[in-house]
């Protein structure tokens, strides 16, 4: 693509101004203040709740619980087996599943006068013994019901065992949580039985459907609204307890409701990255051929719902090896469920598998590089397709000339600047090419702009600007001509935001309608008087006007054909699903991201001295944006390299560090000198874009590129994330 | 499970009475009774309680916002960033944390960059009060947003305005004198996208264009 | 948050005069830590008076020492050409601590009187004996990789958290209050105290005293000074260690030289030990780690925070190594 392969983004004015609204900033005549209290206990039950007091205080209009709620008709619905068990239906009964569980709602006039009331309510329960602890209850482990779950196995089961060069090690992630910067946070009003949101979802369609089997109600009747999201990184994915309740507040009252999780409860009630356990097991010959890997993953799930990620499953096919085995397991913990978080269950599984690679290849005194190309994969063992494209020798090759791969020694500690011990590394990831059924209305408005409507949203990696850029190129408009309307129900259906399937999934839709919106328009061009005689195949249509590509001088401009005919004729909306040909393929996008860390071993300091994140993504549609999203998952992947863990009080099963101050996100000071590199080839399979998805592959494969870069600068293995400086401190020894 | 439901209605109005004034005793409203006049006292005691509680526990305000003039009526505990997102409107400063531990709600008072979910509304008498809807004039750009769009310096787009007012007084403070140091003192802004090479971008250009003077 | 009565002071006397009755009166200044725990329901007063009207933000250097008003901005301090020159160990750790639009807000009174990051202190539904006496310990036993190694007790091992006061216990200096019984003087390093059975009182301040200012005497140790700050992340954190380290050297000849240590103790703790081992020694990396071994001397670890064991001696070598090499 070229004049919109770098335009700016389309909602940049509205994001630097202020003026762009996320979800709880609508103006709301009527709005009221509603908080969630939450249990102070991790398991049990309810015994007793003194609302009075907040009842009582100044503005409060009302303070609902199990005990006075109007429970949605939809609790009592059978269970709903797309969430592979039952979503907690807040205020449904006195049973507490886990820590800061939203026991009661205090509704205010005022913010002020609902954060103070809310302090006054005093539950006391009946405890249970709780666990949260997967270390200790991870003997409890289980399969989880579905097919997804189920083992596999290619070739000689464990294999590896058999090899001549053996590796077999545990690693661990701790639980780490979304944080987005904007706090969840809803308006919820009814007129009738029908419900308005505006509300932090990833998916406009999803949440209609949620609210809808919550209350009993068709989707169609949810509106949803949620064009601005302050980021979400996978937590917007599910439709959570404290929409629901403000959604019940609402109702009782008959008022909008406006409803912000504070700080800490983004850390308890809106899901996470669960801590996993990982073994691994390879096994090579002393050449370094790969003859046996086994990935096994033991994740926690919460009381009430079998989650599970695709962790184990990058070991199926990454890499060139007839013997593989996976098993995931998951232990139930009493938390809240966990959620998909960026780069989901493969950023977990590539740090085993990717530090794994890097010890075996260390063991075998190979370059890690070397390794992982003997052991390149030509095709997808596991469906046993070819690639529809594969660039990952390209992103290599990229990423060892930009970091600097030749000034690395196999020898851990050799390398030397200053004081600093100086360490590479680096680390794969990839992430399906997805693409799901989207349906985009394009149309002409009478002053000949472009209009594309969708109501998928866009959490941060541009979508609009996107739709934008490939509809700008199809109409042969210029951008600034083309407007979106997206992130709300009413619109033409667009899919959920997530899994690095919005481009391959809108895009594909904007392509298609823009191109049937094109037809159309040649067609009724072909049919005016200056086109009599002039084969539709010879029209072109570009900034706005129709021409002869034989006659220049024969010209219609889209405003004069418009005028003289109805608005209708100017519409398509199309839904876009793929074509049988992508069966056929092995559709992935492959990452490498290599670093160059400093260390200070005395006091376990690492700094981030480059980073280099390469990928093959098929063509970029935009470099400006799609640079911005590789920086992001790449600074996404030094927190879960460095320093996020959610830390748990096992005796109190709570979370001690749930707060800004203490669980540790990247600042600016982390990030020295950053670089990305795309291949930036069409895939000719995927879509009609030839683009193969980055959010999520952005992120997968850093934490181990880290961890792999601090072994080769210290020869300390650090196989439990984050790497904190107490994990690779020495003790120095007096020069005496 | 013996608990029963406790809703407002079921309650006498004795009940009712006696606990809202063992409330209101302890409430801040008790201390500004104290210095009411003696027929406010008694109006509160009949019950006239949620119009004046309002009235008596605020206290006048006058502050410059975006150099507007505002005289209003606060709660002594409403924050500066409640004040401007929930009674002004004005949503551009934001929220990301409420404890000074993101650096979302920076807004500039008086010139210099502070965190306005820690500040008190009522602490700020005759404050100038300059938010990220202050900067632009109509459809012309502060260079720093200029700068943002340009150098694509965010992604979800909430920590900006605060990475926006953020950035403009780290150059007047005379602390865009390199890279690293921009890194530091933009540390109080967290990003959760990770657009701060591209933060660091902007800021330099700005900087090195000599932007703001 | 309570609601709760505002008054703005005139007068240091009247400031006094308008909380000593008071059980639950209050100073704020910059509120960054006081507006903070108000939210999180920690402290609850009924009556705040705001001194930021009070004539005590000047810095002022005076024959034989630098007085500080009790409500110079961290940033004013931090960024001040004369202290950066006459006491630069203070404005390196004041430039370590928080972030820019912090140290905008933040006094050096308030500063000195910010609480403890100790989770257990901060949640309101957790047992800490320093916000509710007799409650329990929710550290021993739990999460404490930030807290202390030395003076702790069983009562309590949580740390304060300042940097800006790390490098005023070296720098020997005093802290000017005013109280209802009138104005007086504290040590620096007698002004925060251990928790003792007594963790409630972070300070010896006595019956709601007001800092009016903190004064350094004239010092030599203006060039070789480091203050280490060592983090989880590279800024905008608190210490998980830091070490303020001045030296005066004459010829490889440490003549003087002030020791003190951030986030191992309830207060700054100054290593007067090894000080006095250091002074009159040629600098070596040998002296500096036999010094540190000797700063050393009854730490003790409480699990997360036994790192601290090894990070601490090497954070003072380093300490003294980077100053030393200035």
């Amino acid at each position: 693509m070229s004049k919109t392969s770098n335009i700016n983004r389309v909602d940049g004015f509205a994001k630097v101004t202020g003026s762009a609204t996320y979800s709880a900033e609508y103006k709301t005549d009527g709005v009221v203040y509603a908080c969630l209290v939450g249990s102070t206990i991790a398991k049990g039950r309810i015994k007793t709740i003194d609302t009075k007091k907040a009842e009582w205080a100044p503005g409060v209009l009302a303070v609902i619980s199990h005990l006075n709620v109007d429970k949605p008709s939809g609790y009592e619905k059978a269970k709903d087996p797309h969430n592979f068990g039952q979503p907690l239906q807040v205020f449904k009964d006195d049973t507490v599943l886990y820590y800061d569980q939203p026991i009661a709602m205090v509704i205010a006039d005022t913010f002020e006068r609902m954060q103070y009331a809310a302090t006054l309510i005093k539950a006391e329960y009946i405890k249970e013994e709780h666990i949260t602890d997967l270390q200790k209850a991870k003997v409890k482990e289980k399969k989880v019901e579905t097919d997804k779950g189920d083992d596999y196995h290619r070739g000689v089961p464990d294999n590896y065992k058999n090899a001549a060069v053996v590796l077999e090690e545990e690693y661990t992630i701790p639980t780490e949580v979304h944080n987005p910067m904007e706090l969840a946070n809803i308006i919820a009003k009814w007129e009738g039985n029908k419900p308005t949101v505006f509300t932090k979802t990833q998916g406009v369609e999803g949440t209609r459907k949620s609210i809808g089997g919550v209350f009993g109600i068709p989707p169609e009747d949810v509106s949803v609204n949620s064009e601005y999201l302050g980021g979400a990184f996978g937590m917007g994915l599910h439709t959570w307890p404290y929409e629901i309740a403000a959604l019940i507040g609402a109702k009782k009252l008959n008022r909008p409701v406006k409803l912000v999780l504070h700080r800490e409860q983004m850390f308890t009630n809106v899901g996470f990255r669960p801590y996993t356990i990982q073994k691994m097991g390879l096994g090579a010959t002393k050449e370094g051929k790969l003859t046996g890997l086994t990935h096994e993953a033991v994740a926690m799930t919460s009381s009430y719902e079998d989650f599970m990620e695709g962790t184990v499953n990058m070991s199926r096919f990454i890499y060139n090896c007839d013997n593989v085995s996976t098993r995931y397991r998951i232990v139930k913990l009493d938390t809240c469920t966990p959620i998909w978080m960026r780069g989901p269950g493969e950023a977990t599984g590539s740090f085993a598998l990717e530090s794994a690679m890097d010890e075996l290849a260390h063991k075998l005194d190979m370059d890690p590089i070397e390794f992982r190309k003997l052991n390149y994969a030509e095709k997808d063992l596991e469906q046993n397709k070819p690639w529809s494209s594969k660039y990952l020798l390209d992103c290599y090759e990229g990423g060892m000339e930009r970091i600097g791969w030749k000034n690395r020694k196999n020898k851990p500690g050799s390398v030397k600047e200053g004081e600093w011990l100086v360490g590479y590394g680096m680390g794969t990831g990839t992430f399906g090419c997805y693409r799901s059924p989207t349906s985009v209305k394009a149309k002409f408005l009478a002053d000949g702009n472009l209009v594309l409507q969708c109501s998928v949203n866009d959490m941060g990696p541009g979508t609009a600007t996107m739709m934008t850029a490939i509809g700008a190129e199809i109409t042969g408009l210029p951008s600034e001509n083309v407007i979106i309307q997206m992130g709300r129900s009413g619109l033409a259906k667009g899919p959920t935001q997530g899994g690095s399937a919005t481009t391959s999934s809108v895009g594909s839709a904007v392509h298609d309608s823009c191109n049937l919106l094109v037809s159309k328009v040649l067609g009724l061009a072909g049919a005016t008087s200056t086109f009599k005689g002039t084969p539709i195949t010879d029209l072109t249509f570009a900034n706005g006007v129709i021409s002869s590509a034989k006659d220049a001088s024969k010209t219609v401009s889209l405003a004069s054909l418009i005028s003289s005919n109805k608005p209708e004729d100017f519409e398509v909306e199309n839904t876009s699903k793929g074509n049988e040909e992508m069966k056929k393929y092995s559709i992935y996008s492959f990452s490498v991201h290599f670093v160059k860390v400093l260390v200070n071993p005395n006091l376990g300091k690492i700094r981030l001295a480059h980073v280099v994140s390469c990928a093959d993504i098929g063509t970029v549609i935009n470099q400006k944006t799609s640079a911005g999203q590789m920086y992001g998952g790449a600074v996404g992947g030094i927190g879960m390299g460095l320093m996020e863990a959610l830390e748990i009080d096992h005796r109190f099963g709570r979370p001690i560090n749930n707060n800004f101050a203490d669980y540790h996100v990247p600042v600016n000071a982390d990030i020295e000198k950053q670089e990305v590199f795309f291949v930036n080839k069409k895939d000719p399979i995927s879509n009609p874009m030839g683009t193969k998805g980055l959010g999520e592959t952005a992120l997968v494969g850093m934490a181990p590129a880290i961890a792999n870069a601090v072994f080769n600068a210290t020869g300390k293995r650090v196989r439990d994330l984050p790497i904190t400086l107490d994990k690779i401190l020495e003790p120095s020894v007096a020069n005496a | 499970m013996a608990a029963k439901k406790s809703t407002r209605n079921k309650l006498t109005e004795d009940e009712s009475n006696a606990s809202r004034r063992d409330f209101l005793k302890k409430s801040g409203l008790f201390t500004a009774l104290a210095l009411a006049p003696p027929s406010l006292v008694m109006a509160s005691e009949k019950k006239w309680d949620e119009k004046i509680a309002e009235y008596l526990e605020t206290v006048p305000l006058s502050l410059e916002v975006n150099g507007v003039k505002q005289n209003l009526n606060v709660e002594p505990r409403t924050t500066l960033l409640d004040l401007l997102r929930e009674q002004l409107h004005l949503t551009g400063t934001k929220k990301g944390c409420d404890h000074g531990q993101c650096g979302a709600c920076t807004v500039h008072v008086n010139g210099t960059r502070i965190l306005s979910c820690l500040t008190l509304a009522s602490m700020q008498q005759n404050a100038q009060v300059t938010t990220i809807e202050g900067l632009s004039k109509g459809k012309k750009l502060h260079p720093m947003q200029e700068a943002f769009i340009k150098n694509d310096g965010f992604q979800c787009g909430y920590c900006t305005p605060g990475q926006i007012m953020s950035g403009i007084a780290c150059i007047k403070e005379g602390h865009a004198n390199s890279r690293e140091e921009i890194r530091e003192y933009m540390s109080g802004n967290i990003c959760r996208c990770g657009a701060y090479h591209n933060i660091v971008d902007a800021i330099t250009e700005v900087k090195e264009g000599g932007m703001l003077s | 948050m309570k609601n709760f009565q505002i008054i703005k002071a005139l007068s240091s006397g009247s400031a006094v005069s308008s909380i000593a009755k008071e059980n639950s009166a209050m100073f704020i200044a910059g509120g960054t830590n006081l507006v903070d725990l108000m939210k999180k329901n920690v402290v609850a007063p009924d009556k705040l008076v705001d001194i930021t009207a009070l004539d005590l933000k000047k810095i002022e250097f005076l024959t034989a020492k630098t007085s500080i008003g009790a409500l110079a901005k961290n940033s004013q301090v931090a960024e001040d050409k004369a202290i950066i020159e006459k006491h630069p160990l203070l404005a390196m750790a004041l430039a370590a601590g928080a972030s820019q639009q912090i140290r905008h807000m933040a006094t050096v009174g308030g500063n000195m009187l910010q609480r403890t990051r100790c989770s257990y202190f901060y949640n309101t539904d957790m047992p800490c004996n320093k916000r509710v006496p007799k409650s329990g310990c929710g550290a021993i036993g739990g999460s404490n990789r930030m807290h202390a190694i030395f003076g702790a007790s069983d009562s309590c091992i949580a740390v304060h958290p300042s940097d800006m006061c790390v490098a005023l216990a070296a720098l020997d200096a005093t802290v000017l209050v005013e109280g209802p019984k009138g104005k007086r003087e504290i040590k620096f390093t007698e002004f925060h105290r251990l928790p003792g059975n007594t963790p409630e009182k972070d300070n010896t301040l006595q019956n709601k005293e007001l800092i009016t200012s903190v004064e350094i005497p004239n010092n030599n140790f203006t060039k070789n000074v480091h203050y280490l700050k060592v983090r989880d992340r590279s800024s905008y954190a608190f210490a998980l260690i830091s070490v303020a380290a001045a030296l005066d050297i004459q010829n490889n000849t440490i003549n003087d030289v002030r020791l003190a240590m951030g986030g191992v103790a309830h207060k700054p703790w100054r290593l007067t030990e090894a000080e006095e081992f250091l002074k009159g020694k040629t600098i070596s990396e040998t002296i500096f780690r036999q010094a540190a071994d000797l700063a050393m001397k009854g730490a003790r670890g409480y699990g997360d925070n036994d790192f601290k064991l090894t990070l601490g001696p090497n954070a003072i070598v380093e300490a003294l190594t980077i100053a030393s090499s200035k």
